[in-house]
């Protein structure tokens, strides 16, 4: 897409998004801001994913020890907001420094490893019940007041996290289009090229992972911070699997797909359940028919689509 | 005697029972064209792998300019100017040609760990890549995405990609594999073409354009050398006839 054209669209999403307050119910609201939570997670998976070419199944852990640690430094020792939360990501991040180590193994060994990883944490959050509250989590985290503003009701919530998704997409475009974007491509397509032309593949591809680690523990914090209360479901595998759907569904390796996609699945999940009780069943068969149909996701489409009409006229 | 630009000593391979290269002994001077020819499975490859360091040699040492590299990994080795070709072409298809070369810029350069300005505000180096592509003749195509090239466009990339490391040693795992007489005849013109200042180790099945390209030739058969020469006395030579010709 043109430049103007991409930019003129970006707006109009914006300008929309920041009027449907006013005219959506609740429901919609609610539905739209975790749309931007868990497509933030879905970003920092596709990091790996679509960029570096790396399949990591264990980001719910990054995701559920960051809103853990916020959570339980707010409520049970009273941290400030200003130090719980930057707290929160840090501690994601140091987690994603240990399992970052995975990078040296590829493919499938890469994919089993960062499962097993993933249910450390889970059975950890599940099973140490004294520290986290185990099946019942932890509970009554407040909303915090962010320069002045109270982020108490649930549409100033939105609107937080509307902003902070427009500047994470903008400070992500940077990111991918930098010279270290376009070695983790490099790295995707050819590794044997890469070494020799002087990279060390490991180094780059653990700097993503810690980098994804520390995007995906800043949405475990919006997260808990929106839902105020956190437990195992948070740091459970199918939390890992929906990220990556998310990413795929939408467009792995562009820059709005993982957004559009995490409000797709959410949609979706939300109308489905509504009134059959099978839903997962359903989003199965969701994912087979995008996976069949449309393997660049949402985007990919799009493109396409585009691409057939320019080529009839 | 001057110190060479590569240097092997008892250089060997095994592959477990499968002895592919066995102690091969050779140095190239600085400036020097060598080609290294053998029939199939005569461990050209295998030694190449070894000297560049994309696999570890199993016995023996290499010197680049007297440095010995051979514990060194593959990305030291190029940083100290060493640059190759692959024999199966090699090159980003995914990325444009342009991306490619400064991919190939990059990897000797601090800034690829950069994350906060975006690649195409670096003026500078896009210039140097398409000067690169020049030397190529690939410039008018550097918006393409490599996958849409033709597989002799393919292999001037993999020669762009090659020289953008600027190395001091060059080595050509056969570059003009699977190219037609047209395209071969450019390849090699631009092989020739290359600054003498760069030393050149090419591997070539095509007797043509590597006599015509060699300064010496060094004949490998099962694993060794069996002489080295120039291209005349390598010619010449009955032994030589018999291994790579078969009977006469």
């Amino acid at each position: 897409m043109e430049r103007k054209h991409l930019i003129a669209w970006s707006v109009v999403a914006v300008a929309i998004a920041a009027l449907l307050p006013l005219v959506a119910g609740p429901f919609w609201v609610a539905l739209l801001t975790q749309m931007f939570i868990f497509g933030l997670l879905a970003l920092s998976v596709d990091l790996l994913l679509g960029h570096a070419g790396l399949f990591s199944l264990c980001h719910a852990a990054f995701f559920s020890v960051a809103a853990y640690t916020t959570a339980i430094l707010q409520v049970r020792y009273g941290v400030s907001t200003a130090l719980a939360a930057p707290a929160g990501i840090v501690a994601g991040t140091l987690l994603g420094l240990v399992f970052g180590l995975s990078v040296r193994t590829r493919g499938v060994y890469f994919i089993l490893i960062t499962i097993a990883l993933g249910y450390i944490v889970w059975g950890v959050a599940y099973r140490w019940s004294s520290f986290t509250g185990g099946d019942n989590g932890v509970t009554n985290v407040p909303r915090p007041t962010i320069a002045g503003f109270e982020l108490e009701s649930m549409t100033s919530y939105y609107y937080f996290m509307l902003a902070v998704i427009v500047l994470s997409l903008l400070a992500y475009r940077v990111l991918v289009a930098s010279p270290f974007g376009l070695t983790l491509r490099g790295i995707k397509t050819s590794e044997t090229r890469m070494t020799s032309v002087g990279f060390r593949p490991n180094r780059h591809l653990y700097a993503a992972f810690v980098l994804s680690a520390a995007i995906a523990s800043f949405a475990g914090v919006l997260y808990v911070y929106y839902n105020r209360f956190v437990n195992p479901v948070s740091a459970s595998f199918p939390i890992s699997v929906e990220a990556v759907l998310m990413a795929i569904v939408g467009g792995s390796g562009t820059i709005v797909g993982p957004l559009l996609g995490s409000g797709i699945v959410l949609a979706l999940r939300n109308w489905v359940s509504s009134f059959f009780e099978l839903h997962a069943a359903v989003m199965g068969l969701v994912f087979i028919a995008v996976v069949l149909w449309a393997p660049n996701g949402l985007v990919g489409l799009l493109a396409s689509l585009r691409a057939n009409r320019r080529a009839a006229r | 005697m001057t110190t060479p630009a590569i240097e092997l000593v008892d250089v060997g391979k095994r592959y477990g029972g499968l002895q592919a290269v066995e102690s091969v002994t050779l140095a190239v001077a600085p400036g020097e064209r060598r080609v290294l020819i053998g029939p199939n499975g005569a461990g050209k490859t295998t030694l190449f792998h070894c000297v560049t360091g994309t696999v570890r040699a199993s016995s023996g040492r290499i010197r680049l300019f007297g440095t010995d590299v051979t514990r060194l990994d593959e990305a030291s080795r190029t940083r100290l100017g060493m640059g190759r070709t692959f024999q199966i072409s090699n090159v980003f298809m995914d990325l444009t040609v342009v991306e490619n070369v400064l991919l190939a810029l990059l990897g000797k350069d601090r800034r690829k760990w950069t994350t906060y300005r975006t690649l195409r505000t670096y003026a500078q180096m896009h210039e140097q890549a398409l000067d690169r592509l020049a030397v190529v003749g690939l410039q008018a195509r550097a918006n393409e995405t490599v996958r849409l090239l033709s597989y002799g466009e393919r292999r001037q990339l993999e020669l762009a990609l090659a020289l953008a490391t600027a190395p001091r040693v060059l080595f050509l795992d056969e570059p003009c594999a699977g190219l037609s007489p047209s395209e071969r005849q450019l390849l090699s013109q631009l092989i020739a073409g290359l600054p003498r200042d760069i030393t050149l180790l090419m591997i070539e099945h095509d007797m043509d354009v590597a006599l015509a390209l060699a300064d010496r030739v060094t004949v490998l058969h099962r694993g060794k050398v069996i002489l080295e020469g120039s291209p005349d006395e390598v010619q010449a030579d009955p032994e030589v006839r018999e291994v790579y010709f078969g009977h006469v």
